[in-house]
């Protein structure tokens, strides 16, 4: 029994003697079984009504399984919706946006951080104001300066907009001021240069903060919407994934049935799953120890 | 001349390293807000500034009914988000502090909305909020309600799914705050005889009070982003503009009005307002962390 060994929080082993305790425990154990169960369950319900008839999800009698359950159907759709393309788009997408989330984020935080020029504290107030401001916000104007550089239906600007994160440069701050500076001190007295100082010093002993941003950036930039949307509408053959989405549920095109869009949206969160599945214990840790959600 | 020139060379290589990330945050985020406040000022085609007309932008904005129906709304939005959004997070967390029983599966269960997709989770709740009879939470309890359809629901719909998403997250951040509390506390209130009750009153609430705050500016910071939601759930704003968010405003006046001088006169006015509201933030956390002596000057 844990309860009887448990001696941090409000409540500890001489509690837990109690009946009414013990009771009580339960309960807190019941509210989270409800509350896992309402995040886990409706993505289930997406990911298994992509199996159902396109006549079953218009029937008023409810029924969480399809009444007949072929596994094949996730390869027929696959070929059908062209879900192929819009991977490999997306995948192409994800994979510039995190090399320059790591590299400019990884750089600009190293000057702040480690270097610390003239300006660099109001540099990084800057940084911090605007934090907070929606992309949205800048979009219409953005937009205008990326076609007027001729970047429009190009991916060159989706990849740079990672680049500039100001959540990933606080990330990577806050793990480069943990290391101990006397390191980098008696590098430097050694005469070690700057560059030698980041790749020798700096960066190996960045390998964790390196892979927490990458994570965060694989996931935002294949759940991004707007600025691919924007970018990329006029050419259905380089949209990723989700820009597809949107656009197929915003305005369904003929022969498109619901169990479709529905099998889409699983299709969609299947990475991200494997993804969490994975890294699930760096995600959640990284997310506790910097207040940075996502 | 020679002390100028030591101060450029001793500083030159770091500011050369920070430049390539610089240009990038200048082209994506300060260039965009400059532009936005200056075309503000102008009556435009397109994003072609045609005539200077100072504040008519602002003028016509504070007159137009969509404006204020959108401001209203995101007062709306930031009560409902109170009351649904904001004390969950803390409740969820102050539970999970005190289970010792597969704790680490719970943590990432109740985490994992937060990686699904922002339009999956828009979309995926349409479906569940399908007005008609065969719409799956209407067939499940044998309901007729409008759900999204509903000019009353639709805010605090919107506002459920959001905390659908993001609530686990926020937990793990009060989590990690409620696990830096020294189990001496406990032990000492034990001994002078308090409650399990006047326990979590006098030790457990004032540890974790400065955080509150943060994260109510945090909660209410991100009403004023809300966007996905209104777009995808209810095309844009459902039955009379009843869940339009002033950012979701800025969309559709660029993208499906095109008049790039309004929404700039948007843009400026909602900058403004999270310009405060961050800093207001910033200046709390450094209070807060001044009372927890990690600040010396």
């Amino acid at each position: 029994m844990k309860l009887r060994n448990k001696t941090d929080g409000i409540l500890n082993f001489s509690d837990y003697k109690k009946w009414y305790f013990k009771l009580f425990y339960a309960v807190l154990i019941l509210v989270l079984l409800f509350i896992v169960f309402i995040s886990v369950v409706p993505p289930l319900w997406v990911l298994i009504s992509g199996f159902k008839d396109p006549s079953e999800l218009f029937s008023p009698k409810f029924s969480f399984f399809p009444e007949h359950f072929r596994l094949s159907k996730i390869f027929d759709s696959w070929e059908r919706l062209n879900v192929g393309k819009y991977y490999l788009n997306s995948i192409i997408v994800v994979a510039g946006s995190v090399v320059s989330a790591v590299l400019f984020n990884g750089l600009m935080a190293y000057v702040i951080s480690v270097l610390k020029p003239a300006g660099h504290k109001i540099i990084y107030a800057l940084l911090l104001m605007t934090m907070m401001i929606p992309a949205v916000t800048n979009m219409r104007t953005l937009l205008g300066n990326i076609a007027k550089l001729g970047l429009m239906q190009k991916y060159l600007p989706l990849w740079l907009s990672y680049g500039a994160n100001v959540f990933y440069i606080v990330m990577f701050k806050t793990y480069f001021d943990s290391i101990p500076k006397p390191l980098i001190e008696a590098a430097r007295l050694d005469g070690a240069s700057n560059w030698q100082i980041f790749t020798r010093i700096v960066f190996p002993l960045s390998l964790p903060i390196v892979m927490v941003v990458s994570i965060f950036a694989i996931n935002a930039s294949w759940s991004d919407f707007l600025l691919p949307y924007l970018v990329l509408n006029s050419v259905p053959d380089k949209q990723t994934l989700m820009v597809r989405i949107y656009s197929v549920n915003m305005n369904p095109p003929s022969g498109m049935t619901q169990d479709q869009i529905l099998m889409l949206i699983g299709l969609s969160i299947i990475p991200v799953l494997i993804l969490f599945g994975i890294f699930q214990r760096q995600i959640t840790d990284s997310v506790a120890t910097t207040g940075i959600k996502e | 001349m020679p002390k100028i020139w030591k101060f450029i060379r001793k500083n030159a290589k770091a500011w050369a390293i920070m430049l390539p990330s610089l240009v990038l945050f200048a082209f994506y985020i300060w260039v965009p807000l400059f532009q936005n406040i200056s075309l503000s000022f102008y009556k435009t085609v397109g994003t072609t500034k045609v005539k200077f007309v100072g504040l008519e932008q602002y003028r016509l904005l504070f007159q137009s009914a969509d404006f204020l129906k959108a401001l209203g709304n995101t007062f709306e939005y930031a009560l409902w988000s109170l009351v649904i959004g904001f004390l969950l997070p803390i409740v969820i967390a102050l539970i999970l502090n005190e289970v010792v029983h597969l704790r680490g599966l719970f943590r990432t269960m109740i985490y994992f909305p937060n990686i699904v997709p922002g339009i999956a989770v828009a979309i995926m709740w349409t479906f569940l909020f399908d007005p008609n009879p065969y719409g799956v939470l209407n067939s499940l309890f044998k309901t007729n309600n409008l759900w999204l359809n509903n000019e009353k629901a639709v805010i605090p719909l919107i506002v459920f799914t959001l905390t659908w998403k993001g609530a686990g997250a926020t937990s793990l951040i009060y989590l990690a705050n409620l696990q830096t509390i020294d189990k001496v506390y406990y032990e000492a209130a034990r001994l002078e005889g308090a409650s399990a009750w006047q326990r979590f009153w006098h030790v457990t609430l004032p540890h974790l009070k400065g955080q509150i705050k943060l994260l109510l500016i945090v909660q209410i910071i991100s009403v004023f982003q809300v966007f996905y939601e209104p777009l995808v759930m209810t095309k844009g704003g459902g039955p009379n503009g009843a869940s339009s968010t002033l950012v979701q405003l800025i969309y559709q006046i660029a993208f499906e009005e095109f008049d790039a001088g309004k929404a700039a006169a948007l843009s400026v006015i909602v900058a403004l307002i999270l310009f405060m509201l961050t800093g207001l933030y910033f200046y709390l956390s450094k209070e807060r962390r001044k009372q927890h002596g990690e600040i010396t000057k």
